[in-house]
C-alpha cells in the first residue's frame, strides 16, 4: 500500500514526535503539576495551591539570586558581544590564515562548560594562579589576588570565564553575517564620503541586525541560566556573591530536596526566559 | 588617518593575535599542566614551559581513579544519542522539508519552542521520571535526556540543508522508480551529507559536554561520564591539579579535535541552526 506524500511526510515525523512528546510535554506537565504540590520527601505529597510560589517569592535568597543572575547575564552578554564583534571584524578583515584562526578561536566553545569552570579555577588559583603572575609581571598588581575572597572580583571572574566560552559562538554568527554583505555597498558608501566608522554604522550594522539580535538573545537566555561553569569555579560564593538563579533551582534538588519549590522556581525560570526571548524577537523585527 | 588604522590588515592581525592569546591561553595552560610533574605544578611563579614533561598525571588518573570507566560511559552515551538523534532527525527533516503535511508548521514551531524551555526547568521532572523508572545510575537515563536536549536542534539543522535541495531531483528519482525513502538514501543524503555531518557533530559535542543532568542522574563510576568525573576530581583531595588538568584535557579532546578537523561542518551547522532559532 502506498500512502500519499503528505501522509508519508507525517509518518516520518511520528517517531521523533513521540520522543519529544514523551520527553518534553510530559515533563513540562509534570513540572506544572509539581509546582502546585507539597513535595519535599519528608511528608506525603499533597496539593497545596500556590504555597510553593508564595514560599519562593518570600525567600530573600530568590531576590539575591535573581539580581546576581541579571548582573552575571548582563555582564556576560556585554563582554561576549564586544569580544565576538571584534573577533568577527578582525576575521572578516583578513584572508591569509583566516580558516586556521577561525578554527583556533572556536575551541573555547567546544570545551565542556564544566571543564571551562575547572580551567578557570586553576587560572584564578590564589596560590599557583597563572593570572596573578601575569598581572604581577605587567606590574598591574603587586601580590597574588584571590577572586574567591572578594565579592566583586568573584562576579567578574565568572563573567570572564563564561564569556570566554560564549565569544566564539557570537563571533561565528556575526562573521557569517558580515561576510554575506555585498562589497559594493561599502564602495558606494565610500564614494558618498563615509569614513570607516560611518561605513560600519550605516552599512554593516543595519545589515547584521537580525543575526546580531539572535546572538544577543541566545547569549542572554543561556547565560541567565548557566551554572555549569559556576559550580566548580565559585560554587555560588564567597557568601552569596555568585549565587545565581540557576543555582537556587539546583540547590533545591541537591541540598534542600524541596521539589515543590524547585518546580515553582523552574516555572519562574521558564517565564523569565520566554519574556526575554519575546522582547528580543520584537526588537529584532522593529 | 583613523580610517587607515581601522581598516588596515595590520590592525586586524594584531587584534587576531590578542584574541588568539586570550582564547588559546587557558587551553595551553590546562594541557601543559596535565603533562607536568607535581614539582612543577605547585610552584609560584608558575612554570610556563614544562621542563620535564611527563605522562605521570595521566597514568595516575587512570590507575587510581576510575577514569577509564568515565571515558567508556561518555563514549557509549554520546554515540548512542548521536546515532538515534541523527537518524530520527534525518527522517523527520525529510518529511518536514519535502513532503509538507498538514500541521508541519505546528511541528516546526513546537520544535523551536522546546528549545526555549530551559533544560534546568525540566531537570526536576526528568529526575522524578528517571527515579520512578528505576533508571538512576544507568546510562540509559542520560541517553534519554540528551535525546531531548539535541533532537529538536538536529531536525532544524538538517531541515535547513534539505530545504536547499532541488525538488525536481526528488521528482526525477521517483519517476526513475525509486521509492521516496530510496530517494532520501540515494539522492538527497549524498548531496546533504554536510548537513547530516554538522548535525551529528553538534549532537555529539552537546551530549559529550553535558553535565547537570548526568550529575543528578548518576552516582557511581558505573555510569558517570567524563564531565562528572572531572568535577568529582576537584573535590577529591587525593587528586592533584596536574591530574585534574589531564582529565580536563581528555574531556575537552573531542571538542578540540572536531573543531580542528571538522570546523567547516560546525560553523555551517551552527549558523544554520542558530539563524533558524
Amino acid at each position: 500500500m502506498k500512502v500519499s506524500d503528505k501522509t508519508y511526510g507525517f509518518l516520518l515525523n511520528v517517531p521523533g514526535l513521540l520522543i519529544v512528546v514523551f520527553w518534553v510535554v510530559f515533563p513540562a506537565g509534570l513540572l506544572i503539576l509539581t509546582s502546585f504540590l507539597r513535595y519535599n520527601n519528608l511528608s506525603p505529597i499533597v496539593f497545596n495551591g500556590l504555597q510553593n510560589y508564595k514560599r519562593l517569592f518570600s525567600d530573600r535568597l530568590l531576590w539575591i539570586s535573581l539580581q546576581n543572575a541579571a548582573i552575571f547575564s548582563g555582564g556576560t552578554t556585554a563582554l561576549t558581544f564586544i569580544g565576538g564583534l571584534l573577533l568577527a571584524l578582525a576575521l572578516a578583515g583578513i584572508k591569509t590564515g583566516s580558516a586556521t584562526f577561525r578554527s583556533l578561536m572556536i575551541i573555547p566553545w567546544a570545551v565542556p562548560p564544566i571543564v571551562s569552570g575547572i580551567i578557570w579555577k586553576w587560572i584564578f588559583s590564589p596560590d599557583f594562579g597563572v593570572l596573578s603572575d601575569i598581572l604581577m609581571k605587567m606590574r598591574l598588581i603587586s601580590a597574588p589576588v584571590s577572586i574567591y575572597s572578594n565579592t566583586n572580583l568573584a562576579m567578574v571572574g565568572i563573567i570572564v570565564a563564561d564569556s570566554w566560552t560564549r565569544i566564539p559562538f557570537m563571533g561565528i554568527i556575526l562573521l557569517a553575517a558580515l561576510l554575506s554583505i555585498d562589497r559594493e555597498l561599502y564602495d558606494a558608501a565610500k564614494i558618498d564620503g563615509a569614513g570607516a566608522l560611518g561605513r560600519f554604522g550605516y552599512v554593516s550594522l543595519p545589515l547584521i541586525r537580525g543575526p546580531m539580535f539572535v546572538g544577543l538573545m541566545i547569549t542572554i537566555m543561556f547565560s541567565f541560566r548557566t551554572i555549569d561553569i559556576i559550580i566548580p569555579l565559585t560554587a555560588g560564593g564567597p557568601g552569596r556573591a555568585t549565587y545565581v538563579f540557576g543555582y537556587l533551582i539546583y540547590d533545591q534538588l541537591i541540598k534542600t530536596l524541596n521539589f515543590g519549590v524547585m518546580a515553582a522556581a523552574g516555572m519562574l525560570l521558564f517565564g523569565i526566559t520566554t519574556v526575554i526571548s519575546m522582547l528580543m524577537l520584537s526588537l529584532s523585527r522593529r | 588617518m583613523f580610517d587607515r588604522i581601522f581598516e588596515s590588515k595590520i590592525t586586524a592581525y594584531i587584534l587576531i593575535i590578542v584574541i588568539l592569546f586570550l582564547a588559546m591561553g587557558p587551553i595551553y595552560w590546562t594541557v601543559t599542566t596535565g603533562f607536568k610533574p607535581d614539582m612543577e605544578t605547585y610552584v609560584f611563579p608558575p612554570i610556563y614551559f614544562p621542563k620535564h614533561p611527563t605522562l605521570e598525571p595521566f597514568r595516575l588518573l587512570f590507575e587510581y581513579y576510575p577514569f577509564a570507566n568515565y571515558v567508556r560511559n561518555s563514549i557509549i552515551v554520546t554515540l548512542s544519542t548521536t546515532v538515534i538523534v541523527t537518524v530520527f532527525g534525518m527522517f523527520a527533516a525529510y518529511g518536514l522539508s519535502l513532503y509538507r503535511f498538514k500541521g508541519a508548521n505546528a511541528v516546526l514551531y513546537f520544535l523551536v519552542f522546546t528549545r526555549i524551555i530551559p533544560p534546568l526547568s525540566l531537570l526536576l521532572p526528568f529526575y522524578i521520571v528517571v527515579a520512578n523508572l528505576g533508571l538512576q545510575d544507568r546510562l540509559l537515563s542520560m541517553i534519554l535526556a540528551n535525546i531531548y536536549l539535541t533532537y529538536p536542534f538536529a531536525v532544524l539543522i538538517i531541515k535547513s540543508f534539505f530545504d536547499r535541495f532541488p525538488r525536481d531531483l526528488v521528482d526525477a528519482g521517483i519517476v526513475d522508480g525509486c521509492s521516496r525513502t530510496g530517494v532520501l538514501l540515494r539522492i538527497v543524503l549524498p548531496v546533504s551529507a554536510t548537513g547530516i555531518a554538522s548535525s551529528a557533530i553538534i549532537s555529539f559535542l552537546w551530549t559529550w559536554n553535558e553535565f547537570i543532568y548526568a550529575f543528578v542522574f548518576t552516582s557511581t563510576s558505573r555510569s558517570q561520564p567524563v564531565t562528572v568525573g572531572c568535577f568529582d576530581a576537584i573535590g577529591d583531595i587525593f587528586v592533584s591539579w596536574n591530574q585534574i588538568c589531564a582529565g580536563g584535557t581528555i574531556a575537552a579532546l573531542p571538542g578540540i579535535l572536531f573543531v580542528l578537523f571538522a570546523q567547516r561542518y560546525l560553523v555551517q551547522g551552527l549558523s544554520a541552526g542558530a539563524l533558524k532559532f
